[in-house]
């Protein structure tokens, strides 16, 4: 652990309704790491990922983006550089997927047109939608959806890209094309934090996991001991339970 | 035979009234255009006065006959020293009316979108402005171009009851021709013509516009979107 991470998360918590839905979460991410986050549905999985970028602002504790506190002011300057990629996708269904890529590059990075384009067409390129610029989002597979949301995120040069459930949403024959393009980002070193039970990704991609339950974070550690052998035993009762869907599934 | 002589005749005379129908219809609906922006923005996302104010507006406005609303203006305002000619106060009060509608549609167009892409973009540090123009604004104007012609359509009819405070629009003039011949049945007969005509034109032309700005994907179907 270094000093300097790109993302720290200090004693996060958040409330919705007199429920406390984040009892105090802390976490480091560096430069170039990938952090899988994996637990029960209702843990607050989604709630830690909308308070790091502030969609749903902490109740108190911080997050500090590359040394700077992220805090209301100027949000939109330090959501540009956090990439959010959703399990819905939330593509802009009236852009073209050249346009859905250029939107914000143009508008919250101020770039120009010639500028937007060449990031964007880099970047759909990676993903392997090239032949898909003039394409609407309804004319694509969900599996496409997602790769175009993901260039969409990364069009942007962001420090770092969070993802919600990327393949939830997706056909089981369809999550393979988006966990290639999330692996070779981590490869390519890519600072990511992903919500996912994707064991595929979390086994060879992901530096840490962190398994949360009720609001906090029970156990991290490398995939190599926390899969093997975890120190807490709901730990294990909850990887046995996802290895068993994932058999059934 | 004789209705087509009937109408060579009278017909100059009628067109006349076309022009001051399409006029009154043209600036009421501009001017209920505007309206409804302001009374979208504060029933969509307006601080709980500015909510209470368009919504009570809407309530009001179409919770009334549209000829009360004609009165009020035309015979009611002048006791408190405002006098509008006919054709201003026939055009503020349909203006008025249709505000009230045009915001009703615009209200069902945008909350009928799905709400992630709105997240989605103020996640990519959007301001909520951007997010309104680039993204809400382009896709719920398409998705109430069905819903704004039907009223372009009904406002156009409506200007009729500008007749009531002697606006010799095309119905008046309709039944002057009815008076100099005394033949009614022809002359309404030929205005109806010419509204079915006038209607058909514009309920075809935002046809083609649907048509032509349609998108995959946002085609509007009376629901949510998926
Ligand atoms: N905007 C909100 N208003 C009220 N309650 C909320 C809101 N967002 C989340 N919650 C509640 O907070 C709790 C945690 O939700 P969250 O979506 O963060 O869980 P999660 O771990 O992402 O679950 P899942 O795996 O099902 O996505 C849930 O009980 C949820 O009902
Ligand atoms: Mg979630």
């Amino acid at each position: 652990m270094s000093d300097n991470p790109i993302l720290r998360v200090r004693d996060v918590r958040k409330t919705y309704g007199g429920v406390e839905v984040l009892k105090g979460v802390s976490f480091d991410l560096e430069r170039g790491q990938s952090k899988i986050v994996i637990g029960p549905s209702g843990t607050g999985k989604s709630t830690l990922l909308r308070c790091i970028n502030l969609l749903s602002p902490p109740d108190s504790g911080s997050v500090i983006l590359d040394g700077v506190t992220v805090e209301e002011r100027g949000i939109n300057q330090i959501r540009a550089q956090i990439g959010f990629v959703f399990q819905e996708f939330n593509l802009f269904t009236h852009l073209r997927v050249l346009d859905n890529v250029r939107l914000a590059q143009r508008n919250v990075l101020g770039r120009s047109k010639r500028e937007a384009t060449k990031r964007a067409l880099e970047e759909l390129e990676r993903v392997g939608l090239s032949d898909k610029l003039e394409a609407y989002p309804a004319e694509l597979s969900g599996g496409q959806k997602q790769r175009a949301s993901i260039a969409r995120a990364l069009a942007m040069d962001p420090k770092l890209i969070l993802f919600d459930e990327p393949t939830s949403a997706l056909d089981p024959e369809l999550t393979g094309e988006v966990v290639q393009v999330m692996k070779d980002l981590a490869n390519a070193g890519m600072t990511m934090l992903v919500v996912s039970h994707e064991m595929g990704f979390a086994k060879a991609a992901a530096d840490e996991v962190i398994f949360m339950e009720g609001g906090v974070i029970v156990e991290q550690g490398p995939p190599s001991t926390l899969f093997t052998c975890p120190e807490h035993a709901r730990t294990s009762q909850f990887l046995r339970m996802i290895t068993h869907e994932h058999e059934e599934g | 035979m004789d209705f087509i002589e009937f109408g060579m005749t009278w017909m100059p005379f009628l067109l006349e009234g076309v022009g001051v129908t399409l006029g009154l219809w043209a600036v009421a609906m501009v001017l209920g255009f505007c309206l409804a922006l302001l009374l979208v923005w504060g029933r969509v996302y307006g601080s709980k006065p500015i909510y209470l104010v368009a919504t009570t507006y809407v309530e009001v406005f179409r919770g009334t006959p549209m000829l009360v609303q004609l009165f009020f203006i035309y015979l009611g305002l002048p006791e408190i020293g405002i006098v509008l000619d006919p054709f201003s106060a026939a055009a503020l009060a349909i203006g008025l009316n249709t505000a009230a509608y045009q915001a009703e549609y615009f209200r069902g167009a945008i909350q009928s979108l799905p709400s992630g892409q709105m997240v989605a973009a103020r996640a990519m540090g959007m301001s909520r402005f951007q997010a309104l123009r680039d993204i809400i604004l382009p896709q719920a104007g398409r998705r109430v171009i069905p819903q704004w012609s039907n009223e372009a359509v009904v406002e156009l009819k409506y200007t009729s009851i500008a007749y009531a405070i002697g606006l010799t629009e095309l119905t008046a003039r309709a039944e002057q021709v009815g008076y100099q011949t005394f033949q009614f049945l022809e002359a309404f007969t030929l205005v109806a013509i010419i509204y079915l005509v006038l209607t058909g034109i514009v309920a075809q032309s935002l046809d083609l516009l649907e048509r032509k700005t349609r998108i995959p994907g946002l085609t509007y179907t009376g629901g949510k979107m998926e």
